[in-house]
């Protein structure tokens, strides 16, 4: 039933299609506005220090500073998936002088009901600059199961036991995939939520549970090593890094897997000027050598990673779309 | 041996290591020390540095911070009632009352030597076993252990502070229903964000983040001292605590030998284990010290061994936690998690190869630690005889301050201005509650050991289909819940025959 969803979702095919022109050219900043830019700015990470929004938010602040003189300041407000730093963020003055950082979750928080604050208008977008696919991953020493085809047998003559370390927010990027995916090919795996990513990674690798899904940024140093090796990745087409692992289309189910994305935004009252110039300065802080390397290291180069105002909003609003076609087939949110 | 003596040699045969050593060491001290700031802060701040240093200096010093940022924490706990950062909450809970009964260079004498202690211990044993164990402890222990371990804390904890084991039970599931507030470490559901009170309509997403047991120890310890300090002196007849020099004697260290290996031994445990780390581990230490001692009824009004307890756990968590980072690439922590960033940054992959392949970095960075423990001991015995001194301070001047950095430590947290206001809630109710015998050290155990076990419960449950049997069909949990539950009953058992025994003699 979700196959026959109109496919509003991200079109990943255009989407791997679109990274080849995006060049490394210095890009032309517009002038300061007017006494904008005096004073250090806030920047907002709705997650811990030392992860991955906090490694991105700082890495992007060093990136503006380099290219627009902007001194940021970074400031960590944790809590509630990503929610409790938005009334902070609200209250702020809208006079551009703080930004935020933030995800996804944010996207499917609001299509669900749980935040009021749509992203793509009571925010504005200044530029998405992680989007990243996907996969499902094994133990690099599996005896079980070595592909998805064997896991897929695995999990049929042993049903109701396969078990996925995933996590388990109620509507969440995660949940959705798989419940699309276990839709499509009729398979059911059992859905174990930890909320911390090292929980997550130990349990695959203690041998807690079967699978993991996870994005092959974070757990890179675990591919490198052999300890964990993909066995499904949600794309249309292979990415090179990961040739030889299948797509979930090439196994038979037909959706448009969603993205996990961080950007920047500022409050839609932001003056125009000073949006404009901030998103400018993020499109350069984007293309300098230091954050590509960055971005790299996160694996965020296999497909195009980066999206203006424009771009973002239309990637919100179709996230926001596709959500809500898929609770409403699954009977959550308000 | 041979390679440690390599990695202590190359250590200190370098200039720069040594200088970074010693800034690590002082920095880490510090910026534990301060409440409001922490040694991640120190860490997220120099992070962008590592990437021009070489990789060993660059690891070393992260795990020299570690080792020197835990033991920071418990010096503003024992004086001042606030930890400096979460591995050191529970040393207040006995730190605290010693340095009121004028012990506070005892105490801070047995938080330095029990921090070096453990530090040292946990060091040696990831010297000699870091591959063979973290790949048994990960295998080992799953969520239904990690819950069986929580649990088998839960079960003691009514006896911290408490007038009797009811009152005590009553603050402790006080605490449990204080944890349930935020969204829930599962299905993400907000709980009591929103609602109603007495047809007021409220709705928050501040408290989608749920209430943080670091604002609660502040508003319980430090604040209401604050304020029942004020009122005796109000009322004519607080005494200044004396500042107190004098180091714990080696007959009080050997009386609480076994409180010391038993925090080592939990506080490995707790550090190998991912995501659990080094705060666990003080509270596991705590709650069982109090469930073995003789004399429970101490703990939580100035008793030697639950200092010892709390600060020889956080500190043999540390090295505990490198462990999982070098032989499995797992790192525990937040802090842990900046060592692997400074890893990938260097192009490096934690896991066994690195062993073979960086085996002079894996063993500066052992050597490091080990001596950073062992300088602990000459810092701290320097900064007992000095920081002391602050309680020579009239009470009047030292007060505002205390608000100050109970207030910054509380914002500092999350940055979120909840966790202020229940700070200063936590305050007032904390300033009533000591005169009900109700414990507020119960309602902090509740509330941390109630957010951690709910998790892993969770995740348990789920792996087990929701089957509670499956508990008793693996080992190790079977045995921890059945212990839980013995200890729970024979303290029950105790409680009702200590009355009736009460009564008959009144009789």
């Amino acid at each position: 039933m979700i196959k026959s969803m109109k496919p509003c979702g991200l079109a990943l095919g255009a989407l791997l299609l679109a990274a080849a022109p995006l060049g490394l050219s210095a890009a032309e900043l517009p002038e300061k506005p007017a006494g904008f830019g005096v004073r250090p700015l806030t920047m907002i990470v709705p997650f811990g220090a030392g992860g991955g929004s906090d490694q991105l938010a700082r890495s992007m602040a060093k990136a503006m500073e380099e290219v627009a003189g902007l001194n940021f300041q970074v400031v960590n407000k944790p809590g509630g998936g990503g929610t409790a730093a938005i009334p902070d963020f609200m209250l702020s003055p809208g006079d551009g002088y703080t930004v935020m950082e933030h995800i996804d979750n944010a996207i499917s928080a609001y299509a669900k009901g749980d935040i009021k604050e749509n992203p793509a208008e009571d925010w504005t977008p200044l530029c998405m600059t992680q989007i990243t696919f996907s996969q499902i991953y094994i133990r690099g020493d599996e005896d079980r199961f070595t592909d998805w085809n064997s896991f897929l047998e695995y999990a049929k003559e042993n049903p109701g036991q396969a078990s996925m370390a995933n996590l388990g927010k109620v509507g969440s990027m995660e949940l959705v995939v798989m419940s699309q995916l276990q839709n499509a090919l009729g398979v059911k795996v059992k859905q174990i939520a930890f909320d911390k990513p090292a929980e997550r990674y130990g349990a695959l690798i203690g041998g807690h549970v079967d699978v993991l899904f996870e994005q092959p940024g974070d757990v890179r140093t675990f591919l490198d090593s052999g300890a964990m090796k993909p066995i499904l990745t949600f794309l249309d087409e292979r990415p090179g890094v990961f040739a030889d692992t299948p797509t979930h289309k090439e196994v038979g189910a037909d959706f448009d897997a969603l993205t996990r994305f961080r950007g920047f935004y500022v409050k839609s009252d932001v003056p125009r000027d000073r949006m404009e110039y901030l998103a400018a300065a993020c499109e350069a802080g984007f293309k300098t050598e230091g954050f590509q390397a960055f971005n790299e290291k996160k694996y965020m180069n296999l497909i195009n990673s980066y999206r203006d105002t424009e771009g973002s909003v239309t990637l919100i609003n179709d996230a926001v779309d596709t959500y809500r076609a898929v609770y409403k087939e699954l009977g959550i949110g308000k | 041996m041979v390679e440690f003596i390599g990695g202590t040699l190359t250590l200190f045969g370098d200039p720069t290591a040594v200088m970074l050593f010693g800034l690590g060491l002082i920095g880490g001290m510090l910026f534990g020390a301060i409440p409001g700031v922490n040694m991640l802060t120190l860490g997220a701040v120099l992070l962008p540095f590592t990437i021009n240093m070489e990789a060993p200096h660059a690891v070393m010093l992260f795990s020299v911070i570690y080792c020197s940022g835990v033991f920071g924490g418990a010096i503003t706990a024992i004086l001042f009632n606030i930890p400096g950062a979460p591995e050191n909450a529970p040393t207040c809970f006995d730190g605290y009352p010693m340095t009121v009964k004028g012990q506070s260079g005892k105490a801070i004498g047995a938080a330095v030597s029990c921090s070096a202690i453990g530090g040292v211990a946990s060091a040696v044993v990831m010297m000699a076993a870091t591959p063979l164990i973290a790949g048994w402890a990960v295998r080992a222990f799953g969520p239904q252990e990690i819950f069986a371990l929580i649990f088998f804390g839960l079960a003691v904890s009514a006896s911290v502070g408490a007038e009797t084991l009811w009152k005590g039970w009553l603050s402790v599931f006080a605490g449990l229903i204080i944890a349930t507030i935020g969204t829930d470490p599962v299905g993400g559901v907000p709980r009591f964000n929103e609602g109603s009170v007495l047809g007021m309509e409220f709705s928050s997403y501040y408290l989608s983040a749920g209430i943080h047991f670091i604002p609660m120890i502040l508003g319980f310890f430090a604040v209401s001292e604050v304020f029942t300090q004020a009122m005796s002196i109000a009322e004519g007849n607080r005494k200044r605590p004396k500042a107190n020099l004098e180091f714990p004697s080696l007959a009080e260290f050997w009386a609480v030998r076994f409180t010391m290996l038993r925090s080592m031994f939990l506080g490995f445990f707790a550090g190998i284990l991912p995501g659990i780390g080094a705060t666990l581990a003080a509270f596991l230490g705590y709650s069982q010290a109090v469930r073995w001692s003789k004399t429970p009824e101490r703990f939580g009004k100035g008793e030697l061994a639950g200092v010892v307890a709390s600060e020889t756990a956080n500190n043999s968590a540390t090295g505990a936690a490198m462990i999982p980072l070098l032989a499995l690439g797992l790192p525990g922590g937040a802090l842990t998690a900046m060592i692997m960033g400074i890893f990938q940054i260097h192009g490096m992959e934690p896991g066994p190869l690195i062993f073979i392949n960086s085996s002079d970095l894996v063993w500066i960075t052992f050597a490091a630690m080990f001596w950073a423990n062992l300088c602990i001991v000459f810092l701290g015995w320097l900064q007992t005889k000095t920081v002391v001194h602050i309680l020579n301070v009239p009470f009047r001047w030292l007060a505002p301050g205390i608000l100050l950095l109970a207030t910054i430590g509380a914002y500092a947290l999350r940055n979120l201005m909840v966790d202020v206001w229940v700070m200063f809630l936590a305050g007032a109710i904390g300033f009533f509650l000591r005169r009900t015998g109700y414990s507020a050290a119960g309602i902090v155990l509740g509330l941390i050991l109630g957010k951690l076990g709910e998790s892993a419960f969770a995740k348990s449950m789920q792996l087990m289909d929701y089957d509670f049997l499956g508990f008793f069909s693996r080992p190790i949990a079977a045995f921890l819940i059945i212990a839980a539950v013995l200890t729970i009953v024979s303290s029950i058992w105790n409680e009702i025959r200590g009355r009736e025994l009460q009564k008959a003699l009144i009789d």
